[in-house]
């Protein structure tokens, strides 16, 4: 509860973040089983758009990015060679702050006021009127809370990622997942005030009688979409560069190749990040922005293809003339590439107006969100986790049903999202409860909700592969003879991480260094020597963190029941802050 | 906050917590524009009034813009007495600024107050519900910042600060200018451009 | 469903069609085989996935749609190529280069610019193109052809969960107000403007043009048509439309009918617009049964009164329990096919159970909850009394 290191907190936003996706995923087995056949009535039209409201916000807000967190606090200060995030007891007070945030909003569940609008909630239908029960002020007050989660998180990781490096690590030596850390990180942090102020608006439209999208009172509810979209674009980039970055490790660690292109990684990776603010408007083509409008975002959102294929290329061509191993965390890396195209390629089609005018809101799209969020996200999520598996516990998961797992989840995957596509130019609308026989989507539907069954039974293998894996033989430091600098050391790595911080000496440092030693007679075989941990000055552990989440956490709650209990919340709040700031970082030692 | 760590190594020379700063600022620079931007899109939409012209008081808001401009000067002075270790200076300048800081409250207060009176409200018209949103998380970031001055003079007074932690002090300025920026834009746009508007304009192609 | 070919996407399947016929696949290559295996399945996948039933996309009834299908056409065949080298070479690098026993460690290449140049400038000719083409499709399809036909206008207007046509100068001087069924003559522009009294909603019928958000506090507008020469089917033919943006918990039921008729039956239609006659003595006891019960909100006898509309939205934004409400115009409910926005055919019985309990049918609409009728569930009104609306509402014997 106290912890600070940076390695404690990277499992417990796994663990946490991978809790939510088995919720995620269960709110999505209802709609699959709502929609397996024409004009079901197991669960009504409310609950359904609750399903696929918390279904989304869900995924998008407490699995992919807090996995995505999870892997920054595991690996990013082992492989820039620091002892951990430049400011530990902020990244506490990140994860305590999430997960409060995140069980606020699910208290929604408990009083049964569950928010109902879709995952990007458009005005007006959020106020009052039209929603009148709390669940809109459960989600709004919930996001704001994590906003904040985020915002700090990210913060942490830009100075991480720029001041901590250990010498010789230049800009252009960093490991593209690092890279794709500070974009992203950079990204989060410019967008979600932008969210932020809307959800502020639509918090005082709901409880203090403003009128920011209230039409009758000449507010816009396109602002909305404005506001959230200027976020939502880059959000979905936040959503994928992680991954991206994960599988930009793993392919040259398996095919025994450096990357390919590198410098070309990583400029498409902050052109990517630079043009995601320039396309948002293509959520609003049918809006009726006119022509002009959507003849400009439908050329900028094309282009994006463009560096991101540029990421694909040099995929592949690192794969190219290599020595492929399959091992799963490779399995799953391909697999992202594979599918990662498909829903890129879909994303291209529905950049293109005209068409789009015929695909907005159908299967399609949702067909094309799976594609890049489970296909994309999910793929190099696994792949991460299958891969620095034996660097979190210091053992294997059982390569075998790793196998099992990756074939189940790709098949599943693809049987689930797959007919998306046909269903959506079939004309089948998204968020539809219910659908009639006549129209013919009956067939399909029941593929998709077969295919969930699939992944069902894919996720059921992934956790007992985890499971299993506690008794499992331990592994050496570098079980994958991998170039990351974070396998040079013990499995798990001690607290300190490095007895001494390394000498930088080139892009796929590990590698260099394991073939001079190879080179000089002496291969290496042993991580680097464990020390006497209390020689290594280390942050102490601290409760402010959990203390200060507690406030800032009861600020919202108290939004949404008592005033009262924001006010006390805003106390303890100033209370953490102060008590943390008279609090020395680290334990008083002696050689200072 | 108002600790001095050790120095540590970094890879740029950049202080950990100055970096922080300034991209945290980075962030509310957005926060901020978002509330702007609601603010000139809502410009004139507002179907029943007041409207800017009956309410803003452009002169009275030009003193305590000033106000609060020399409270950043008085800012820059605390972080100079800090450096030259005068402990005395430094506490007093650092009240100094707080003080200033407290006097734009004061007269936002009142402005807010007196708007109140002449029907203003939060819920009356879109126009108070920009105007107050924006202006009071303007307001909300000063009393932020005037806190953290008070804290820096009491540490001051404890014999915390000075040239060696004379960061913690500049970090407290990097804020307080920025919140200070924040507001002659905020005064530009909603005092000077957007002040006189009489009633709804017409907006092209709404 | 439709196993049918292409019919109009004929472009779709003859390209396919001669391109896996070529002599390619007697190479023994696990790669061409693998090629041709994909492409097979991909056809097959096409030819079992797109039908052309209700709300197919793949079915243009006018030119809106058809260019919008046209492009999308293109795009699928590019988009298609794209992904079939990209994908292939992806899968010949996995087979081709998979680690054999006692391989030595492969060469350590870091990369080619002018390959990356190369793969950056081909994407981005390409997708410019792409892009420039859409441009012109954009500013080709924003109004119909000034030397056509003279368009027929409608307004449509959105409300929770139903949709409201109005056409302003169809009836020779009188106004038709009819509600989720859209008549329209065929081979003849309509253009229609798009309005919601509450949420946002959108408007979208496949097979005529692609969908435009129903926004309050703007006017959006659109047109299509729809052409004699691309309907196979006798005429009248009747098409499917639906709300297409999340207006709250009925969405999924707000759907709209297009009857696409001649020219002269839809002017033989808008002549007999008009409040149904009482013929019967029981109709004469269903309008007086009418006249109490349902008036508040349903007008019967042509277009509602501006003033009445208005006071019925004010009863619907302010809320509270047997309010007026914005309701659909029955006038013309007699000559529709369908009930409840499009979501039951339109018959005596459905009618009945529609009245005897809406809630039944669809779920949170306005009727059961906000009409005096259905304050504890059920209809309050007798059988016999149900029987009189409807002989009446439907102008029965
Ligand atoms: C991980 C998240 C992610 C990613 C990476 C993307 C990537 C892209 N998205 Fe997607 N998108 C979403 C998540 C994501 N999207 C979500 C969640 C929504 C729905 C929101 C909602 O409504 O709920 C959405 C919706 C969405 C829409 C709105 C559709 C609508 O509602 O009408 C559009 C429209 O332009 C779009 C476009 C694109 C494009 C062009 C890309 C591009 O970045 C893709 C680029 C990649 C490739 C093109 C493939 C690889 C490239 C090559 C092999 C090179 C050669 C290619 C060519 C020459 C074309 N997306
Ligand atoms: C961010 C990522 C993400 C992920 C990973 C997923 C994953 C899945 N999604 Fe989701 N989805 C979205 C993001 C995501 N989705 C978004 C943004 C929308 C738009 C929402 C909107 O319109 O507002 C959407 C909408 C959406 C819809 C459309 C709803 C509608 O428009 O009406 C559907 C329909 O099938 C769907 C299905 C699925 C399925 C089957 C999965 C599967 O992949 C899920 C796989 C998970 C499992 C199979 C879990 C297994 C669980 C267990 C094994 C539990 C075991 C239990 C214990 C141990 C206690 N999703
Ligand atoms: C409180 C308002 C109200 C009252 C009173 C009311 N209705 Fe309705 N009615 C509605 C609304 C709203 C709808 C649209 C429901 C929907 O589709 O969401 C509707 C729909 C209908 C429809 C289907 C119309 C269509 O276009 O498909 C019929 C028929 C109907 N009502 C008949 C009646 C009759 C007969 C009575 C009196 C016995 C009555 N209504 C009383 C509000 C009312
Ligand atoms: Cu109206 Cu959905
Ligand atoms: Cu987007």
């Amino acid at each position: 509860m106290t912890t600070v290191d940076h390695k404690r907190i990277a499992i417990l936003y796994g663990v946490t973040a991978f809790i939510f996706l088995l919720i995620g995923g269960l709110e999505a087995g209802v709609i699959r089983m709502q929609l397996a056949s024409a004009d079901n009535d197991l669960i009504g039209a409310g609950r359904f758009n609750e399903m696929f409201t918390m279904h989304a916000t869900t995924m998008v807000f407490m699995v992919i990015m807090p996995l995505g967190v999870s892997f920054f606090n595991f690996v990013i200060p082992l492989a820039i060679g620091a002892r951990d995030v430049a400011f530990p007891r902020l990244n506490a007070l990140s994860f305590w702050i999430f997960l409060f945030g995140a069980v606020l909003m699910h208290m929604s569940f408990v009083v049964n006021q569950v928010p109902d609008a879709g995952w990007f909630s458009y005005a007006n239908l959020t106020e009052k009127p039209f929603s009148p029960n709390r669940g809109l002020d459960f989600w709004s007050i919930s996001l704001l809370v994590m906003g904040v989660a985020s915002v700090a998180g990210a913060l942490n990781f830009i100075v991480t990622i720029i001041n901590m490096r250990a010498p010789g690590m230049t800009f252009m030596r960093m490991p593209v997942f690092v890279w794709m850390t500070l974009i992203t990180s950079i990204l989060l942090v410019l967008a979600f005030p932008v969210i932020t102020v809307g959800l502020i608006e639509l918090t005082l439209d709901r409880n203090f009688g403003t009128h920011f999208f209230i039409p009758a009172e000449g507010g816009d509810p396109i602002l909305w979409q404005h506001l959230f979209w200027i976020f939502g674009h880059p959000e979905v980039y936040i959503l994928i560069l992680p991954p991206m970055g994960i599988v930009s490790e793993i392919l040259p660690t398996f095919s025994r190749k450096p990357l390919f292109g590198y410098p070309f990684v990583v400029f498409s990776g902050i052109v990517i990040g630079i043009m995601g603010w320039a396309v948002w408007s293509h959520h609003m083509f049918t809006v009726g922005l006119g022509p002009v409008a959507n003849s400009v975002f439908t050329i900028t959102t094309m282009l994006i293809a463009v560096p991101t294929g540029v990421k694909i290329f040099n995929w592949i061509g690192t794969l190219w003339k290599g020595a492929i191993e399959f091992t799963t965390p490779m399995l799953f890396a391909l697999g992202f590439v594979a599918l990662f195209i498909i829903g890129g390629l879909s994303g291209v089609s529905h950049a293109v107006s005209p068409s789009d005018f015929q695909q907005q809101d159908t299967y399609y799209i949702v067909a094309h969100i799976h594609y890049v969020l489970f296909g994309g996200s999910m793929f190099g999520i696994f792949a991460g986790a299958y891969y620095w598996f034996p660097k979190i516990t210091g053992r294997m998961m059982d390569e075998t049903i790793g196998k099992i797992n990756f074939w189940l989840i790709f098949i599943g995957m693809n049987l689930t999202f797959f007919p998306m596509h046909f269903l959506g130019l079939n004309g089948m609308p998204r968020r539809i409860y219910t659908y009639s026989a006549e129209l013919g989507w009956e067939n399909l539907n029941r593929i998709a909700s077969f295919g969930y069954i699939v992944l069902f039974v894919g996720i059921l293998v992934f956790i007992y592969n985890i499971l299993k894996a506690r008794n499992s033989r331990r592994v050496s430091h570098d079980p994958w003879d991998a170039p990351g600098l974070e396998w040079s050391i013990a499995s798990p790595p001690p607290a300190y991480n490095f007895a001494e911080i390394p000498q930088i000496q080139g892009r796929d440092h590990y590698w260099i260094v394991k073939e001079k030693a190879e080179a000089a007679g002496t291969p290496i075989t042993e991580p680097e020597a464990l020390v006497d941990p209390s020689s290594i000055h280390m942050p102490s552990p601290s409760y402010w963190p959990i203390f200060t989440a507690v406030g800032v956490t009861l600020i919202g709650g108290g939004l949404l029941s008592h005033y009262a209990l924001s006010f006390v919340g805003g106390v303890i709040a100033m209370m953490g802050v102060i008590g943390w700031s008279n609090e020395p970082a680290a334990a008083p030692s002696d050689h200072h | 906050m108002a600790h001095a760590v050790e120095q540590e190594y970094t890879t740029t020379g950049l202080n950990h917590r100055k970096l922080l700063m300034w991209v945290f600022l980075g962030s509310d620079c957005l926060f901020f524009a978002s509330l702007i931007a609601t603010y000139m899109v809502y410009r004139g939409q507002s179907l029943v009034g007041p409207y800017p012209n009956d309410i803003i008081d452009v002169p009275v808001t030009t003193i305590s813009t000033f106000v609060l401009l020399m409270s950043s000067f008085a800012m820059v002075q605390a972080l100079a007495a800090t450096n030259a270790d005068n402990r005395k200076a430094t506490i007093n300048w650092l009240l100094a600024t707080a003080l200033l800081g407290s006097i734009f409250i004061g007269f936002q207060i009142v402005e807010f107050n007196t708007f109140k009176n002449e029907g203003l409200t939060l819920g009356g018209n879109l126009f108070g519900a920009s105007f107050f949103t924006l202006t009071g998380f303007h307001g909300a970031h000063v009393t932020l910042g005037i806190i953290w001055l008070l804290a820096l003079a009491i540490l001051g007074m404890k014999g915390r600060i000075n040239s060696k932690t004379a960061l913690d002090v500049e970090l407290c300025g990097l804020y307080w200018h920025f919140v200070d920026i924040v507001w002659i834009v905020i005064f530009t746009l909603l005092y000077l451009i957007a002040g006189f508007d009489v009633g709804p304009v017409a907006i092209p192609g709404g | 469903m439709g196993l049918s070919p292409f019919r109009r996407a004929g472009s779709l399947s003859k390209p396919a069609a001669s391109n896996s016929s070529e002599p390619t696949g007697r190479s023994s290559s696990l790669k061409n085989r693998s090629v041709i295996f994909g492409l097979l399945a991909a056809l097959f996948l096409f030819a079992i996935g797109c039908t052309k039933d209700g709300m197919s996309t793949w079915d243009a009834y006018g030119p809106v749609a058809q260019k919008q299908l046209d492009l999308f056409n293109v795009l699928l065949w590019v988009m298609v190529a794209v992904f079939f080298l990209v994908e292939g070479a992806l899968l010949y690098a996995i087979i081709r280069y998979r680690k054999r026993p006692g391989q030595p460690k492969p060469p350590q290449i870091h990369g080619n610019t002018t390959l990356e140049v190369t793969l950056t400038i081909i994407p981005t000719i390409l997708v410019l193109g792409l892009g420039i083409w859409s441009v012109f499709t954009l500013f080709d399809l924003q109004d119909p052809d000034p030397d056509g036909p003279t368009p027929l206008h409608v307004n449509v207007t959105a409300h929770q969960w139903w949709f409201e046509f109005e056409y302003p100068d169809a009836g020779n001087g009188k106004k038709i107000i009819t509600a989720n069924e859209l008549r329209i003559p065929v081979d003849r522009p309509i253009t229609l403007q798009l309005e919601s009294d509450d949420v946002i909603h959108s408007f979208w019928v496949p097979k005529l043009a692609g969908k435009l958000d129903m926004v309050p506090t703007r006017k959006n507008n659109m047109w299509f048509q729809a052409d004699s020469d691309k309907i196979d089917d006798e005429l009248p033919v009747t098409l499917y439309g639906q709300c297409a943006e999340l207006c709250g918990i009925a969405h999924a039921l707000m759907r709209f009918r297009v009857t696409v008729m001649e020219q002269a039956g839809f002017d033989s239609w808008a002549a007999a617009y008009g409040p149904p006659p009482t013929n019967s003595a029981k109709a004469k006891a269903g309008q007086q049964l009418f006249a109490a019960n349902c008036t508040l909100c349903h007008t019967i006898d042509g277009p509602d009164d501006p003033a009445l509309s208005a006071s019925r939205l004010t009863g619907f934004l302010t809320g509270g329990d047997i309010t007026p409400v914005p309701a659909p115009n029955l006038t013309d409910l007699r000559t529709r096919s369908t009930l409840a926005a499009g979501i039951i055919d339109l018959s005596e019985t459905s009618l009945r159970d529609w009245l005897r309990n809406p809630e039944d049918i669809k779920a949170g609409n306005y009727m059961s909850e906000r009409a005096v009728l259905y304050q504890n569930g059920a209809a309050s009104l007798t059988d016999e009394e149900i029987d009189a609306l409807i002989g009446y509402l439907l102008d029965l014997p």
